[in-house]
């Protein structure tokens, strides 16, 4: 695929102004630098090496040693004035700043001093660098987090050591298993825990906030292919994808988040404002919660059984609060 | 295979004119005018009228300033009634940054958070500059087994964050969340800003002469974006989270009547005022759970059905009442035979 022009401009800039300053350097090392390939270097040579100031004299040009080059050795010799690094645009400041603002609050950062340290000293010298203009966007990542067993989890993790986790499932329902952590997901409003589950022998995500207790097993992790680098709600729609159970809810507009933050297969917008959205059930459990918690704005819901179920549950819920001595 | 279909002489390529534009403008001893642009810089002279030169000429600047590049405008002097260019030497240059490897790691892991395509490439350009200003090998062991990530924002935020910067107002058709309608807002953004998953901007409407805060997940189409720069201020101190409701007041207690065994996710947030506890009614537990937010705490109990009963405060209980009261009518309503109407739900406060 072709590179934009402009990815290709900060680069070109970039490689002179990084050789004005660090000297000779190989061509692999260049590639490194830049995260591209040796193959893209010798092109961006090229291109530098015919470019200059009007005129297009030899002497007019960006000059490299091509004996050094020969040998896979990239020496400039002459910089055209490029020799300082390109500030940072507005839109890259913002980026840049506002994802490390958000690292900083997450409570996997938080939990650890040592590492809250880092984020906020690259933060400082960054924010002196780009000026005012960061301020545009604001991100927060997480929700509040139990420091402590972020802090054991977090530890597991970078130590690669077994843990035993309590764990609380959306039906409730508490399992004890032993898990190789891999990763640590802040992934918009919660943390998850990913590794490989003894107990479901598999990859599995866990909400650290339902993580009951976490516990060091005293072992070390045994390699696994586990890819960690997950995004939870793509695996999520994933699962859903494979459930035949599917059911429709008929929503008023103030639930609009449902379709917004639910992996749903489809949305119907109706005349009136409200709205129907398809979605494959993967746990009851949470489709009945999450019926529960909405039913204000919810108008229908097919299949039947689940609105008898939600609608029981319901009943039995307010009858256990109107005893007398709840009551 | 892209762009090698030109026939006869191929034109220089666009980030090659742009090098040289640059270059030239950065040793030019006062400043260029667009007619010696044309005829001197390597890459302009391809172009076939006068016309077209000219749109190439404005792209161009257009993407140097977006780059970082500053170039300025010189009005002409003495002699020549033309405006010439010539970049700023002094505002050229990034200042001095100096990571350390293990600074730079969290930068590359920083990079990750974002979803969207137009985020992610700011991104990588970025961290080009840095890799240019001699940033050395990241190390990843401070950060070592995290990953933040974040929701796509969507295609309203690169014209809003243009709004933003240069304080231009914005247009866009938006659906409102408590009726379903779709109006064209007028908005003066002050910030955008992600909580919980979900993007908003928060700023002036200009109609509600009010602050008001928009779900960019609700903006229908595109956002257009005002000719006019500085058309506005924004205030010293934007409180996103108070625009947000986020702060709904200060930290409460509730009193929460558990059935042994459940609920064990709540009660590992269990405050530890066990001297104020009532006797356990019903054989239930009692537990003293804090919160802030009441529609996210009545959500979380109603949620529990019978094993959580909501004690205090009355609130609380009120709240909790309104889900279940709902939730027991479910079964009552079919889809085909479905009431209309939107249904009155508190706290709702976007847009």
């Amino acid at each position: 695929m072709a590179e934009r022009a402009d990815d290709r401009l900060v680069r070109l800039l970039g490689i002179v102004a990084y050789l004005d300053g660090a000297g000779p350097v190989g061509v692999d090392e260049l590639a490194r630098q830049f995260g591209v390939t040796s193959e893209r270097i010798r092109q961006d040579i090229d291109a530098l090496w015919v470019s200059g100031t009007p005129g297009y004299m030899p002497d007019d040009l960006i000059d490299f040693d091509a004996y050094s080059l020969e040998e896979g050795l990239v020496s400039l010799t002459q910089g055209r004035g490029l020799t300082r690094p390109l500030r940072l645009g507005t839109r890259e400041a913002v980026a840049l700043v506002a994802a490390l603002r958000a690292m900083h609050t997450t409570p996997a950062v938080q939990a650890d001093t040592e590492r809250a340290a880092v984020v906020a000293s690259a933060l400082d010298k960054l924010t002196a660098a780009t000026g005012e203009a960061a301020q545009a966007v604001d991100v927060r990542l997480g929700g509040v987090g139990d420091a402590r067993l972020l802090g054991v989890l977090a530890h597991a993790v970078a130590a690669g050591r077994r843990v035993r986790l309590r764990y609380v499932d959306a039906a409730d329902t508490v399992s004890e298993r032993d898990v190789d952590p891999v990763r640590l997901v802040t992934q918009d409003d919660a943390t998850y825990l990913v590794g490989w589950c003894y107990r479901a022998v598999g990859r599995r995500t866990f909400r650290v906030d339902r993580v009951l207790a976490a516990v060091p097993t005293g072992e070390a992790v045994q390699v696994r292919d586990v890819d960690g680098d997950v995004d939870v709600f793509a695996q999520v729609a994933a699962e859903a994808g494979q459930s035949a159970q599917v059911a429709v809810l008929r929503l008023a507009s103030p639930a609009r988040w449902v379709a917004e933050e639910v992996p749903v297969e489809s949305v119907t917008d109706l005349p009136d404002g409200s709205f129907e959205v398809r979605l494959r059930v993967t746990n009851p459990a949470w489709l009945r919660r999450l019926l529960l918690t909405n039913a204000p704005d919810v108008l229908a819901v097919e299949p039947r059984d689940v609105a008898e179920e939600v609608a029981d549950a319901a009943r039995e819920a307010l009858a256990a609060a109107d005893l007398p001595e709840l009551g | 295979m892209a762009g090698d279909d030109a026939a006869g002489d191929p034109p220089t390529r666009p980030d090659e004119r742009l090098l040289n534009l640059v270059i030239a403008l950065v040793n030019t001893s006062a400043a260029m005018t667009k007619q010696q642009v044309r005829s001197g810089v390597h890459g302009y002279d391809g172009a076939p009228s006068t016309e077209a030169f000219e749109r190439m000429f404005e792209r161009d600047k257009d993407t140097l300033r977006a780059l970082g590049v500053p170039i300025v405008t010189v009005e002409g002097s003495g002699h020549s009634e033309e405006v010439g260019y010539r970049i700023d030497n002094e505002a050229y240059a990034l200042p001095p940054v100096d990571l350390t490897p293990a600074e730079l790691g969290v930068v590359s892991l920083a990079a990750q958070l974002w979803s969207d395509k137009t985020l992610r490439t700011d991104m990588s350009r970025a961290m080009t500059k840095l890799a240019a200003a001699g940033a050395a090998d990241a190390a990843g062991d401070a950060v070592a087994g995290l990953t933040p990530r974040l929701r796509a924002a969507g295609d309203a935020y690169g014209p809003l964050l243009e709004a933003v910067s240069e304080r231009r107002v914005a247009t866009f058709r938006y659906r409102a969340a408590n009726t379903g309608q779709v109006r064209t807002r007028t908005v003066e953004p002050w910030r955008i800003a992600a909580r919980g998953g979900a993007w908003y901007v928060i700023g002036h409407d200009r109609d509600r002469e009010a602050t008001r805060v928009f779900r960019l997940s609700r903006i229908d189409g595109r956002v257009r974006v005002g000719a006019a720069p500085g058309a506005f201020t924004i205030p010293d101190r934007v409180d996103v989270d108070a625009a947000l409701g986020a702060h709904v007041g200060a930290e409460r207690t509730a009193l929460l009547a558990v059935v042994p065994e459940r609920a064990p996710a709540l009660r590992a947030r269990a405050g530890e005022s066990a001297g104020a506890v009532p006797r356990a009614p019903q054989g239930r537990d009692v537990v003293a759970v804090r919160f802030r937010s009441m529609t996210a705490l009545a959500d979380e109990v109603a949620g529990y059905g019978a094993a959580v009963v909501a004690l205090e405060p009355a609130e609380l209980r009120a709240e909790v009442r309104r889900r279940l009261t709902a939730a027991a009518g479910l079964d009552g309503r079919s889809l085909d035979g479905a009431e209309t109407g939107s249904t009155d739900r508190a706290g709702e406060r976007h847009g």
